[in-house]
Order: C-alpha cells, then structure tokens, then sequence
C-alpha cells in the first residue's frame, strides 16, 4: 500500500492541490463574511452549487455542448472557459448579495444575536437546495466535457493534467487579484477597517452595508469561481453538493483560522492535500471523517486555527 | 403572543400550590387526551393523526427540549444533536437484537451511552468558542451518520432490523401499531425532560448556564465555573436525546443511517429557534409546528421542503426571538423577598 | 510587608508590540482602600485583568494571601477571594438584579447541579440563605428596591452599584471597583465615596481604580499612579497629589485633574 501511495504521490499531490484550491475560494466566502460580522455564512454553500449548474448552464446549453460533442481547442476553448468562469462568478456573486439582503440584513440591524441568522440561512440554503433538487429530479447532473483533460507534462512520475493546471493557475490569479483589492482599493480597506474593529470604522464614517454588500459580492464571486473548477475537476454536480463541499470549505477556514484570508488559504491547501492523501488509505467513504478529524485535532492543539487570531481568548 | 405568554405567566404566578397542581394536571390530562380529539382533518395524506402525534411530534417536543438546554439555557450552538439521537438508536437497535435485554433495560443504557459521547465530544469542543462548537458538532453528527453507514456491525446502510417492542408494564400492551400508548409513554419521558429543565432552571445551575449565555467572561469571574456547566449542559441534553433515540428505535423497530441526518440536527434546532429559545413552552409550540408541518403540506409533495424553508426566513425576519420567546417581563415592584 | 493581602512584583504585560504594563511592583494592605489612577491607557485595567487571570503576565509574580495566583482558573481567583466590577458594565442583562447578585455568591454553594435537581435539603438551604444575603448586598449599597427588575433596564447609576454588589456577593476579601462613578454627577459621587467607606468599613480591601482626583484622594488611603504601563508613584493622597512626576503626567489632560 505504502509503495503504492509513493509511486502516486505526485499524481495524488497535484489533485490533492487543485481540490484545496477549490476549497480555498469557498472558504473565502465563509472567511471573509465572518471577518466583516464575525457570522457563519451558512447559505454560502448553496451559493457554491448555483455556480457549479451556472457553469454546467454554460457548457451545456449556451456552447451546446453534448456527451458526444468533439473538444473544443484553442481559442474557442478559452472563450467558453472564460464564459463559464464569468458566468459562475457572477451569478455567484449577485446570489450572495441578494442572499445577505433577504436573510440577514434586517436581523442584523435588529441586532438579533447569532442564532436567528443562522436559522434564516438555513432556511434559505433549503429553499435554493430544495429548488435545485426539485428541477433535476434529485439526480447528480452530468456536464458535458468540453476539453480534453490532456497530460500536458510530467513532475517526476506523474503527469500533469491539463485541468488541474488551469484550476491552480486560475486559482492563483485570482487569489492575487483578490489581495491586490484587499491591499490596495479603497473599497478592500474598508473591508479591513471592519474586520479588524466595526465600531471604530463606522466612526471613520465607513457606509457598513455598503462594505458588507461588497463583502458578500467579494466572497461570492470567490465561491462562484470554485464551482465552475468544481465542473472542470469532476464534470458533475447534484443539488447536495453544496452541503459536501460546504462544510469541507468551512472545516478549512477553520483549519486556517477564520476570518482571515490567509488562514482560508493555508487552511484550504492543507486540507485539499490531506483529505486526497486519507481517501487513498482509507477510501473515500471514510473522507468526511477524516477531515473532521484533522479539525478537532488541530482546534484542540491550537484553539486559534493554525494561522488565526486567537478564538478562545477574549477580552474582558 | 406576547400577551399570552405573560397572561399564561402571571396565573402561574398568582396560583398556590394546590392551584398549581391543578393547573398542571389539567394540562397533562389535556396533551394526554390529545390522541382521542384527532378527527380525521388533522390526519396527514402520509400517516393518520395518531402515528404523526407520536412521531415526529411528541418524539420532536422531547428531543427539542434537551435541545434548549444547550442552545436556549446556555447559548451553546449544537448543530449536531442528532448524534445523540442515533447513538441512543442504535444502543437500542444492537442490544436489543443481539441480547436478552429489553426497552426499559437498554433505556438508561442508551441514556448513558449518549451521555458518555457528550462528554467525550464536549470536553474538547466546550473549550473552543461558539461558532467552532457549531462545526464541531455539526461534524460529530456526521461522523455517527458515516461510522453507522460503513460499519458491519451496525448493518451498514441497511441498518438494523428487527429491533424488539417495549414489553408490557403493567399490563399494557406495546404492539407495533399502538399508537395511542406510545404517545403516552413518550409524554411521560417529555413530562420528566419538563420537570428536570425547570427544576435545574430556578436554582444554581440555571443561573450559572443563564450567565454563560449572556456573558461568559463575566460568568466566569464572578466565579461561575463556567467549564463544568457547559459540559453539564451538553451532557443533559444528550441524555434527552439519547433517551428519545432508544425509544424511536423501539417504536419503528428498524432503523438505518438514513434516520439520522444533518437535517434532522437542524428541524429541532429550527424547532427551538422557531418556537423561542429557552422558553420551554415557546420551544414545544415549535416543535408541535414544525414537527406537523412538513408531514401536514405533503400535498404540496415535492415542494415541501422548500415552502418550509421559506417559512423559516420569513418566520425569523418577523419574530426572531420565535413565537414565544423568553420571558422578558418583570416581576411588580413591590413584592419583596426580605 | 506581612499584612500585605495582594502584591505584584515586577508585573510586566505586554500585547505584541504594547507594553501595557512596565516592571510594575505595589502592594494593597489589609483593609485599606488602595486608590489606583492614571492618564487614559495608562494600564490601571490591564492592572485588575491580570489580577484576575483575564491575561496571563508576561513576566514578574502576583501574589494574593501569600499564594501565587499563577496559573489559577479565573473562577478559583474568584473563590479565593478576589471580585471586580467592569469598567464598561457587564452584568447579566436579562436576569433581576437580584439573580445577578445570588449567581455571584453561588462561588460559595457547596451544592451544585445534581443535589439541585433532586432538591437536596442543602440544596434548599442555601438557595434560601443566598437568596437572603444577595437581597442584604443590595440593600447594603443602597439599591434593595430594584431587586425584581431586570438588570438591564435598571437606570445607569443603579446598573453601576449593581456590579458592586455582585462583586460583593462572591464574598471575596479584595474588592476591584473599576471606574465606579464614571458618569455619575457630584453629588451622586458623594454617596459613592461614602458606599466605598462603608465597604472598607465592613471588612473588605479596596482597589479602586478612579478617574476623579477629588474622589480618590477623599477616600483612598494611599495612591499609586501608572503612567504609560509605569508605576510613577506611591504614597498618601496629599503626597501624591504635590508629585512633580504626576503633575507632569497629568498635564496636558486637565479635565483628569480637575
Ligand atoms: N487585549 C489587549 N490587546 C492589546 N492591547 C491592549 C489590550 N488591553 C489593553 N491594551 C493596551 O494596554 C494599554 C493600557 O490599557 P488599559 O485599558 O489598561 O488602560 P486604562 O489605564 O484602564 O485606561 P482608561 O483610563 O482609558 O480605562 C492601552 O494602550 C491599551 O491599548
Ligand atoms: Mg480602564
């Protein structure tokens, strides 16, 4: 078994990398709304599974792409998989804010605690599940395949998929587009301003549903971008995908230390590597427990996640 | 609402104690005779009315109320309560397939099997502040689920079958179909989760659980060893929990991995939430309604999920401390404790 | 040195960067009333969230009755003997004043969650004298009409003597009064001053941290000043108040000195 594992260390390593990739730009859309309202994004989830069926909407019925169709290449290939990355985003995106609009914003200005959102968010990641489920018959839905998932070199052994490749490339750049807006725009400072002490930035004049609408958007686009490298990776997805990536995604903000964006990355990484390694020990069917756990291992050694703030500690 | 509550309050309150015992036995004999006033319009298009009345209701009010003791008494976000509900299952399930031991035999074994697991989960997981309780437990839920879906001994998907009735007591029967004694048997269980919440509430642990939850630092200088009792909590509602699960298992005398899902941790919690955290009655009028509802709307069959999802939010935009929440009134003045 | 019931010796606390409390060394002395004061951000709450175990001390030792509290759970700091009230009120909102007051003494409950359930005698017992000695607290600092009400909706300057009483009510043999009349009017102060008294007076020592010079040096038995994490005095009241150095600290923030 061990020898096994070395001979496809590489290749498990690369698919272990793309998934955490993928992890990392949903847990963006926990971690980032939790920095801001230090509240769990429960419906962030179902945000997750519109973008998968908005990419497969994409491949499927915009570029007509069936089971049978022939693979795209070059250019048309990067048309249809900017198309589809946009689309996701964006539908992603606009859920997520509506999503805060509907569920949230009024308990928040009632100051309603923690619990009454988290009930309002579970009820809405219902609806959009329960309606997903509803329109695909509870089934998992195929997406058409749109590129051949060529081996486009090799790293010792293993060969370099294609997918993987764009998933971790494009996961990059966004990421880093993502820093440069938190770092740099005004808009992202803000952003800042109210993670790090809300009260003192809505004395700074800070519009807080505005940078909270923004934060939303930010996440949302993040986790939209994940379901379309969610389609590219696996080629399916089901209306209970939400729920099995979104909890994985939170472990791994979590793992990170939530509310910090880093934290969603490192936290992303590490996971994404150790659940690909633990499913070939242990088959997939023992993955979620797995990944819980490495959580409750890592929070009883270190309280604050692995690069967080502290979580246990508060000030009196 | 609110009037009612308080109005509800204030008889109680005006009430001796002969007045009291009245006034409670009278609600007990009316939840007793509740199977007996069904008709056939409360029937449900799935199960007639007394089979809903014993689950998911009364099985639904139980579990909801050793729910509210961690959430509603104490604050502590549980997303995983199902665990304890499974474990005590399948307590039932495997003892009872594999031994001689009957129901009431296994029950106060169920009881401390979820006890035990609340201990073993809450000592780590009690440390760490709320929202990582809330995923810790959620994950918990989920790995009973998955260890009870992989598991040879525990049948796999398949689950257990078989699993014997109650014996009688005292001469009453329990058969498969008795929905009527099931109810009673589940209201006397519900009856002493009541008693055991409002005993604990009025003394020294339910302040220390009512500190904790509006302001844990404080709590715990001021000398509330704050640990212990949300342990203690913790490890109360998973006996109510546990104690529901050995007795659903007795009732529908098979189970399987299927019973015990994320969902079923989140309808009691939106149970709780719903009816108005640590308000016992607000939380069984939660239960009562929610527990109903999805089997009530079947005909709206596939949809149902869904409409009561959008129940939820409209439900917590307009009321979000629930339908009947927490007391918030006052005592008069002038009474003095001197 | 011997009836000292707390000291710190060369307590030093810092948050990253921050050094919010620099080599600091002063000892509170049986009985007295202790007056602790200091510009804004000088470290007089870092001072009682180190006392009480909220933060752990990056270097130096805290002894109280001749024990180290090193290590010690913030709950048994509080059964050993040592109560605050908040700078910023944090009582329990949605509880009677009077639970406030009963939850604080049950520090001292031998019985607890089980023997409360089963409605033990001793269980009884005590409810019935804590009950009692919460009601004596609140009539002790003067507020015994609002036992019934809510915490939360009681006036602010009641809210204020609350915390004093349930800090009384863990029966603690150090009392740390964190700004107690911050907001309150003149003569309301009056009536403080003399509660304060009065709380010395019965028995217990007084750390007071307090923003009003006039108060402070009306009532404390002597006075340390913190500046910048640094003790910068310590002395009788009328010394203290004729300190070049704490003339210095004050100057440029008049209103901390009127
Ligand atoms: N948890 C913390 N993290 C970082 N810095 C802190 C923390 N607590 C206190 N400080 C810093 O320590 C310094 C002393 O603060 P402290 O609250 O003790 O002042 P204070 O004398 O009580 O002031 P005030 O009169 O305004 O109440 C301040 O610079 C403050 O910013
Ligand atoms: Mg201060």
């Amino acid at each position: 078994m061990f020898g096994n594992f070395l001979d496809q260390f590489w290749s498990l390593t690369f698919g272990g990398l793309s998934l955490g990739f993928i992890y990392i730009l949903i847990a963006l859309g926990y971690t980032m709304v939790y920095g801001v309202l230090r509240m769990i994004n429960f419906a962030n989830s179902e945000v997750f599974m519109v973008g998968t069926f908005a990419t497969i909407i994409i491949i499927r019925d915009v570029f007509k792409f069936t089971q049978t169709s022939e693979y795209a290449t070059g250019p048309r290939l990067w048309l249809i998989l900017g198309t589809a990355l946009i689309a996701s985003m964006l539908v992603s995106g606009i859920l997520s804010v509506l999503i805060e609009l509907v569920a949230y914003r009024r308990l928040r200005r009632m100051n309603s605690g923690i619990l009454a959102p988290l009930i309002s968010a579970i009820g809405v990641s219902m609806v959009l599940a329960e309606s997903m489920r509803i329109m695909t018959d509870s089934r998992p839905v195929a997406s058409p395949r749109a590129m051949e998932k060529s081996f486009i070199g090799k790293f010792f052994d293993a060969d370099i998929r294609l997918d993987n490749t764009i998933i971790i490339v494009a996961a990059i750049i966004l990421l880093a587009i993502l820093m440069a807006f938190v770092n740099k725009t005004r808009l992202g400072k803000a952003i800042r301003a109210v993670s790090m002490n809300g009260n003192a930035a809505k004395l700074m004049g800070i519009n807080i549903d505005g940078v909270v609408s923004i934060t939303f958007l930010v996440g949302g686009l993040m986790t939209g971008a994940a379901g379309f490298f969610y389609v590219l990776k696996y080629e399916n997805s089901s209306f209970s995908i939400g729920f099995e990536l979104g909890i994985a995604a939170f472990t791994a903000a979590i793992l990170g230390g939530i509310g910090n964006i880093k934290g969603a990355f490192y936290g992303g990484l590490v996971l994404g590597l150790l659940e690909t390694y633990a499913s070939f020990f242990l088959g997939t069917q023992w993955k979620a427990v797995t990944v819980f756990v490495i959580l409750v291992l890592v929070l009883y050694t270190r309280p604050n996640g692995l690069f967080g703030e502290a979580m246990t500690q508060s000030r009196a | 609402m609110i009037n009612l509550r308080d109005k509800g309050a204030d008889i109680w309150e005006r009430s001796n104690r002969i007045e009291r015992t009245f006034i409670a036995l009278g609600f007990i004999a009316l939840a007793a005779s509740l199977p007996f006033f069904g008709g056939t319009f409360l029937n449900t298009p799935i199960a007639d009315y007394e089979s809903v009345l014993v689950y998911p209701i009364a099985m639904f009010v139980l579990m909801a109320i050793g729910l509210n003791i961690v959430i509603g008494k104490s604050g502590l976000l549980d997303l995983g309560y199902v665990a304890f509900f499974a474990i005590g299952a399948y307590t039932m399930g495997l003892l009872g397939t594999r031994t001689s031991l009957n129901t009431w035999e296994i029950l106060p074994i169920g009881i401390a099997m979820a006890m035990f697991s609340g201990v073993i989960l809450g000592v780590p997981a009690l440390k760490l502040r709320g929202d990582y309780l809330a995923i810790i437990t959620l994950g918990f839920g989920e790995i009973v689920r998955i260890v009870a879906l992989n598991l040879g001994t525990l049948g796999r998907s398949e689950g257990i079958l078989n699993i014997p009735t109650p014996p009688s007591v005292f001469g009453v029967e329990y058969s498969f179909d008795s929905h009527r004694i099931y109810y009673w048997t589940l209201l006397i269980l519900i009856l002493f989760a009541i008693w055991m919440v409002r005993r604990l509430s009025v003394r020294r642990a339910g302040r220390a659980w009512e500190s904790i939850r509006q302001d844990e630092d404080a709590a715990e200088l001021m000398g509330v060893p704050t640990f212990k009792y949300k342990v203690w909590a913790f490890v109360l509602g998973a006996s109510v929990g546990g104690a529901a699960g050995v007795f659903y298992a007795s009732k529908t005398l098979f189970i399987a991995p299927d019973n015990f899902t994320l969902q079923i941790s989140i309808l009691i919690l939106a149970c709780v939430v719903f009816g108005g955290m640590g308000n016992i009655w607000g939380v069984i009028l939660g239960a009562v309604i929610l527990g109903y509802l999805p089997d009530r709307i079947r005909f709206l069959s596939d949809a149902r999920l869904l409409v009561f999802g959008l129940v939820l939010v409209i439900m917590m935009n307009l009321r979000p401390d629930g339908l009947l929440p927490r007391k918030k009134r006052e005592k008069p003045l002038p009474k003095q404790v001197q | 040195m011997s009836n000292s019931i707390i000291s710190l010796k060369n307590v030093t606390m810092k948050f990253g960067g921050v050094t919010a409390l620099n080599d600091v060394t002063f000892d509170v002395k049986q009985g007295e009333i202790l007056g602790l004061i200091g510009p804004n951000g000088a470290g007089k709450t870092t001072v009682f969230n180190v006392i009480t175990g909220v933060y752990q001390i990056t270097s130096g030792a805290i002894d109280f009755d001749g024990k180290s509290l090193s290590g010690t759970k913030r709950y048994k700091i509080t059964k050993r003997g040592i109560a605050r009230t908040f700078q910023n009120i944090r009582l329990w909102g949605d509880m009677t004043a009077l639970e406030n007051v009963v939850t604080a003494t049950d520090t001292h409950k031998k019985s607890g969650l089980l023997s409360g359930l089963f409605g033990m005698p001793i269980s009884r017992k005590e409810e019935k004298r804590d009950k009692a000695r919460a009601q004596e607290l609140l009539d002790f600092i003067g507020i015994g009409e609002y036992a019934d009400r809510l915490a939360r909706n009681l006036p602010y300057g009641v809210q204020r003597r609350l915390e004093i009483a349930r800090a009384l009510g863990t029966n603690p043999k150090l009392v740390l009064l964190d700004e107690p009349a911050a907001g309150f009017n003149p003569s309301e102060k009056v009536e403080l001053a003399a509660t304060i008294r009065k709380i010395r007076d019965a028995g217990y020592t007084v750390l007071l941290i307090e923003h009003d010079m006039s108060l402070v040096m009306k009532v404390s038995d002597r006075v340390v000043v913190l500046d910048f994490g640094q003790k910068i005095a310590d002395d009788v009241p009328n010394k203290v108040q004729n300190d070049p150095r704490v003339i210095e600290a004050y100057l440029g923030v008049p209103e901390d000195a009127s």
